[in-house]
């Protein structure tokens, strides 16, 4: 449903692309989970696929089309984003931010119809915000916040979800809980979720597929357990006090590194 | 909601009526109120009571339920495009810019001279809404354009600082213009809904009107872009022709207002709070009916305080204003959360 081809990405003014070439496909019901260290393009690259920033070259296509040349009304019924960039705005009830996913979909007035409002009931019960509906959206924690955005994101029944780092500010049991969520949800409502996380352990272990950026242009994809195998994420990832366990399948603090 | 948005609108509708008919009724002269409501609908009355509420109280009213609506409608739109709660038209220098204009346009026409004086005079209701409509056009540019760099509360300061800089140049600016040129334009020192003549009251509404159907427009899209401008454009809108809508809207609600009005100070900054407070969300377009009204409102009570029966000559608009509006700013700056996230 999603094909990447030849895709490169990155800022033309910041001197040549941080990721090109890339090609890779999915299918609906992909739970993928895009790993990298900070500034390895991962948040560039999804930017570009869901449409926010011109290719560098390449297309990203959903369901044969080129998301680039969709016509934004068209994008935003099938494309969910959710970023790191915080939003907050002063008397927005929770109520209302999940509601606000459903523009897309209704008049000028946009007044909500039977079919909005069961899209929003369904990810209001799926993410379990319903005790805080009626809440200021910015009187709540930080771990509050990011359900109520998951659920804003679920309620504009995209094909294509993509979402980053949004478990950075949960605790791991929620952290499992909505990831584990999310995966399930892929698979019932035929979505492609696209996740970016610095949760390696929890990544390798839930997705279907892991797009692994290496932070020097190089992106390889795999399943995670043939990825931790073959030595690639330890590539990305493995610093002087730190290294990737293909055997164990888990990073170790390296003895021989520095203190 | 729907439901509070109609109480709480149908309750501000009965407060504007009372209030706007206990304005004509009282004043340096009282009528009763029979006499009032009778000039109103034509009825028997004097001739005396007929034109002293048709002539003289009703097109002040009138124009300060025009002016007051669509300050309220121009500050819901504001804040949403700056996502800053203390942005208005006022605060942020756009009706100083706005007075700027017309004081560049008369001092022009004072030194290309009489013959373009004259033209200003008789065409005076589009002629100085067109030169404020310019001045409040490039305030509002600039003030977007500074709103992406610096914080909500750093904007209102430069927006004040820009407010008292353009008053300044008004004043030199007058100076060295003929008198004759300064007259065509009563509204320099104080805001006043007095000073527009009957004739010149379809001039003040008419821009209004089309800047609230263009308020209304763009309310959707807008409610989209208080959760931000990525978040907005991965709902489907294009947020650049989004912000030049609203511009466009603010532009058309408040431009007549300076002209015919003066530059009226914080009705439009905390009409869009009472709004949110009584409609309980943040949506765009329940806001609008609610702030218009709640505006009108507001500059009918000041309009009322002024024109009270004092002993000495008439009280300032602008200073009522600011004692009723000043204590409300005190309060949204220090308690309001989205203030205190900005610092």
């Amino acid at each position: 449903m999603l094909d990447l081809k030849s895709l490169a990405v990155g800022y033309r003014s910041a001197g040549g692309p941080l990721l090109s070439d890339i090609e890779v496909s999915a299918v609906a019901g992909d739970f993928i989970c895009i790993l990298g260290r900070n500034g390895s393009g991962k948040s560039t690259l999804m930017r570009t696929i869901a449409g926010l920033q011109p290719s560098l070259d390449g297309v990203a296509r959903l369901g044969g089309e080129d998301v680039a040349s969709m016509r934004p009304a068209t994008r935003a019924r099938r494309i969910a984003v959710m970023l790191t960039e915080r939003a907050f705005n002063p008397g927005l009830r929770v109520e209302d931010v999940v509601a606000l996913a459903r523009q897309p979909f209704t008049g000028w007035e946009g007044r909500l119809g039977d079919g909005d409002r069961a899209a929003i009931a369904d990810a209001v019960a799926v993410m379990g915000i319903e005790p805080f509906r009626r809440r200021y959206f910015n009187s709540l924690s930080d771990g509050e916040r990011q359900r109520v955005m998951v659920a804003r994101a679920l309620a504009q029944t995209p094909r294509l979800m993509i979402l980053d780092e949004i478990t950075a500010f949960l605790d791991l049991p929620s952290r499992v809980e909505i990831m584990a969520l999310l995966r399930s949800q892929a698979k019932e409502k035929g979505q492609v979720i696209l996740l970016s996380s610095h949760d390696l352990d929890l990544s390798l272990q839930l997705a279907d597929s892991v797009w692994l950026l290496d932070g020097a242009g190089g992106f390889s994809v795999g399943a995670p357990d043939a990825l931790s195998r073959s030595g690639a994420v330890g590539r990305a990832f493995d610093t002087d006090g730190i290294r990737f366990s293909p055997s164990q399948g888990r990073f170790e603090v390296s003895t021989s590194g520095p203190a | 909601m729907r439901t509070r948005v109609t109480t709480s609108s149908a309750a501000l509708i009965a407060a504007l009526a009372g209030l706007s008919l206990l304005t004509l009724t009282y004043g340096q002269i009282a009528l009763p109120l029979a006499d009032t409501l009778g000039a109103l609908t034509g009825t028997q009355s004097s001739d005396l009571a007929r034109q002293i509420v048709l002539e003289i109280r009703l097109p002040r009213v009138v124009a300060a339920i025009i002016a007051g609506g669509a300050l309220g409608m121009a500050g819901v739109l504001m804040q949403a495009l700056f996502r800053n709660p203390v942005a208005d038209a006022w605060s942020l220098g756009l009706l100083a810019g706005g007075q700027f204009g017309v004081a560049l346009t008369v001092t022009a026409a004072a030194f290309a001279g009489p013959a373009a004086v004259s033209f200003l005079t008789v065409f005076e209701g589009p002629s100085i809404t067109l030169a404020a409509a310019a001045g409040v056009a490039v305030a509002a540019v600039f003030m977007l354009a500074l709103g992406r760099r610096v914080g909500a509360i750093t904007l209102l300061v430069i927006g004040l600082m820009l407010g008292f800089t353009s008053q300044g140049l008004t004043s030199v600016l007058l100076h060295f213009a003929a008198r004759a040129g300064g007259r065509v334009y009563g509204g320099w020192q104080d805001a006043s809904f007095a000073a527009i003549a009957p004739a010149s009251l379809p001039w003040l509404l008419a821009p209004i009107v089309i800047g609230a159907a263009a308020a209304v427009a763009t309310a959707k899209p807008l409610s989209s872009l208080l959760l931000g401008e990525t978040y907005a454009r991965s709902l489907g809108v294009k947020v650049t022709s989004l912000r030049h809508a609203v511009l466009a809207a603010t532009v058309l609600l408040v431009a007549p207002v300076v002209a015919f009005c003066g530059p009226v100070s914080f009705i439009g900054l905390i009409a869009p709070h009472f709004a949110r407070a009584l409609a309980g969300t943040a949506r765009i377009l329940p806001l609008l009916p609610l702030a218009a009204l709640g505006g009108a409102l507001l500059a009918v009570a000041g309009d009322a305080i002024v024109h009270a029966p004092w002993e000495q000559h008439f009280l300032h608009l602008n200073n009522i204003l600011a004692i009723l509006g000043a204590p409300v700013v005190i309060l949204i700056l220090i308690f309001s959360p989205a203030v205190r996230q900005w610092r």
